[in-house]
């Protein structure tokens, strides 16, 4: 219980932090509004034409709007913070400190991507009933289950990200990693609803974390149903469990190879 | 001008001999980009084929070519000038003091002096897309012309909101953020968009003239288009150059001493 408030307080400090760039904040609330609405003016001429795509138009606009939420709420610089770490050396310093690195680093990431994510959603909730009305067959009970798989969603992709960082030991430059690793979240399941991609890519997709990010979340918020839920969040919690194996596995293993020399 | 080229083609030189120093990191983010931008060709795949013919005046291929012409521009913009995202930062730490000592613009200069590894990507991608977009070998030269005036756009934009630091402090979300509105309004049909955005995007934010002029142009060849798409291009450099100059004279120097290797 000691542990948990340790890394509780670590995620306050966090969120006060980002609140002090609030600047930063209006950006991105700015540029989401800029998608939405791009978005927006392009499914309402595809479904003009007649298209259907298994979504109504208002369920494709919330999607969207679940998405981009998703993707910018819960972005935070946990990929640039832990490679500079180890680039300059100073993932030395949390090493004395009494708490594991990965979990304060998790902490930390949250609490950066909070505020971000509570002014983008109040900015996406305001966009979707501007532009298309509520969400159809929206109720509100599902809404906590909702929330839930948001939040594995953003900790399954700051827990990747954190892997990928952790290739700073081995890589002088790993940038590439990271945006190769954003572009296959934004296009499997962000952008394209996997129901949307031809049967063969779907059975491969549906078998590999980058779904899990955004599209389960965005599925359950605009056509919510208790199969699709029961299927879907365990495997978003168990991709979430090889996450975190898998980054304490390379951080215990990059560890060894650790050399201090002072300074 | 001579003096300016050379500078040009030895910076180019210098900045790929860098970039390729990490060769792993330029291959990945060069194929990163080329997923990205094909993604994007699978979404619009999909659509027309469950719409047909046209989605807000375009035709597939017209998207293609669109598509092709923006990644280009992009790509040779952050190519040849890979320091255009980057002016606040330059601004706000004094590194511009830099190119302030050296005999040549400091605006080009500063440009030119740094490129980005994905962007090779960007452009190569770009030359497919059009080489599939069917507009044929007609639209070749426009397509050129138009890669080389929507780099310099996209630039010119970039100078002009990053020189805002100089009179209003750090610009660079400003700056961003045009960016993104720059290439999101360039890669999407015209006829989706409604009246005062099309307003917008042949005024202050030029996405009309990187993408849609020219495929106009592409389309129905029209020596006046193409004489407005020069003249545009030009003036709007002109006036992104101005406003730098205007914002250098504000520019106070902290002295940096700083070593470039």
């Amino acid at each position: 219980m000691k542990g948990i408030k340790k890394y509780l307080r670590i995620f306050l400090i966090s969120v006060q932090g980002s609140l002090q760039y609030r600047g930063s904040a209006l950006g991105s609330v700015l540029l989401y509004t800029l998608f939405i609405s791009t978005f927006f003016f392009l499914w309402r001429a595809i479904y003009a034409r007649g298209a259907s795509f298994g979504y109504t138009l208002p369920q494709i606009v919330w999607y969207m709007c679940v998405a981009e939420l998703i993707i910018f709420g819960g972005r935070a610089n946990v990929f640039e913070k832990l490679s500079d770490d180890v680039k300059t050396g100073d993932i030395v310093y949390p090493l004395v400190r009494p708490a594991s690195y990965i979990a304060m680093q998790a902490a930390t990431a949250i609490g950066e991507a909070a505020f971000t994510f509570l002014t983008t959603s109040i900015t996406g909730v305001a966009l979707g009933l501007l532009l298309v009305g509520p969400i159809p067959g929206f109720r509100l009970a599902t809404f906590p289950l909702i929330l839930l798989s948001m939040l594995l969603g953003i900790l399954l992709t700051t827990f990747i990200s954190m892997s990928l960082a952790f290739s700073a030991f081995k890589l002088e430059e790993n940038r590439s990693l990271a945006f190769l690793y954003n572009k296959f979240v934004f296009m499997l399941g962000a952008f394209i609803p996997v129901e949307f991609m031809p049967g063969w890519l779907q059975s491969i997709v549906r078998f590999l974390p980058f779904p899990y990010v955004s599209w389960v979340p965005c599925r359950l918020a605009v056509a919510f149903s208790w199969d699709f839920f029961a299927w879907a969040v365990p495997m978003q919690a168990l991709w979430l469990l090889g996450a975190v194996l898998l980054v304490s596995f390379i951080y215990q293993k990059c560890m060894r190879t650790l050399q201090a020399q002072g300074g | 001008m001579r003096k300016t080229f050379r500078l040009l083609w030895l910076y180019g030189k210098l900045n790929l001999s860098a970039a390729m120093e990490y060769r792993a990191a330029f291959w990945t983010q060069s194929i990163g980009m080329v997923i990205n931008n094909a993604s994007f060709i699978f979404f619009w795949w999909i659509a027309f084929g469950q719409v047909g013919e046209s989605i807000g005046g375009y035709t597939f291929h017209d998207v293609m070519f669109i598509w092709g012409l923006c990644s280009s521009a992009f790509g040779l913009a952050q190519i040849v000038f890979g320091n255009n995202g980057h002016i606040t930062r330059m601004i706000v730490t004094g590194d511009l003091d830099t190119y302030l000592t050296q005999p040549v613009d400091p605006l080009f200069s500063m440009l030119c002096s740094r490129t980005a590894l994905s962007a090779w990507g960007d452009l190569a991608y770009g030359v497919i897309l059009f080489i599939g977009s069917g507009q044929g070998l007609s639209a070749l030269p426009i397509f050129c012309v138009a890669v080389v005036t929507g780099a310099l756009l996209m630039t010119a934009t970039n100078v002009m909101l990053h020189a805002m630091t100089f009179f209003l402090g750090d610009a660079s979300a400003l700056g961003s953020m045009t960016l993104d509105f720059l290439i999101t309004f360039s890669i999407y049909p015209l006829g989706i968009y409604p009246l005062f955005m099309r307003v917008l995007m042949y005024t202050v934010i030029p996405a009309a003239f990187i993408t849609h002029v020219p495929l106009k142009i592409a389309r129905d060849f029209s020596a006046a288009q193409t004489l407005l798409l020069l003249g545009f291009t030009f003036a709007y450099c002109a006036a992104a150059w101005l406003l730098f100059q205007r914002g250098l004279k504000r520019y106070e120097s902290g002295n940096l001493i700083r070593t470039r290797v």
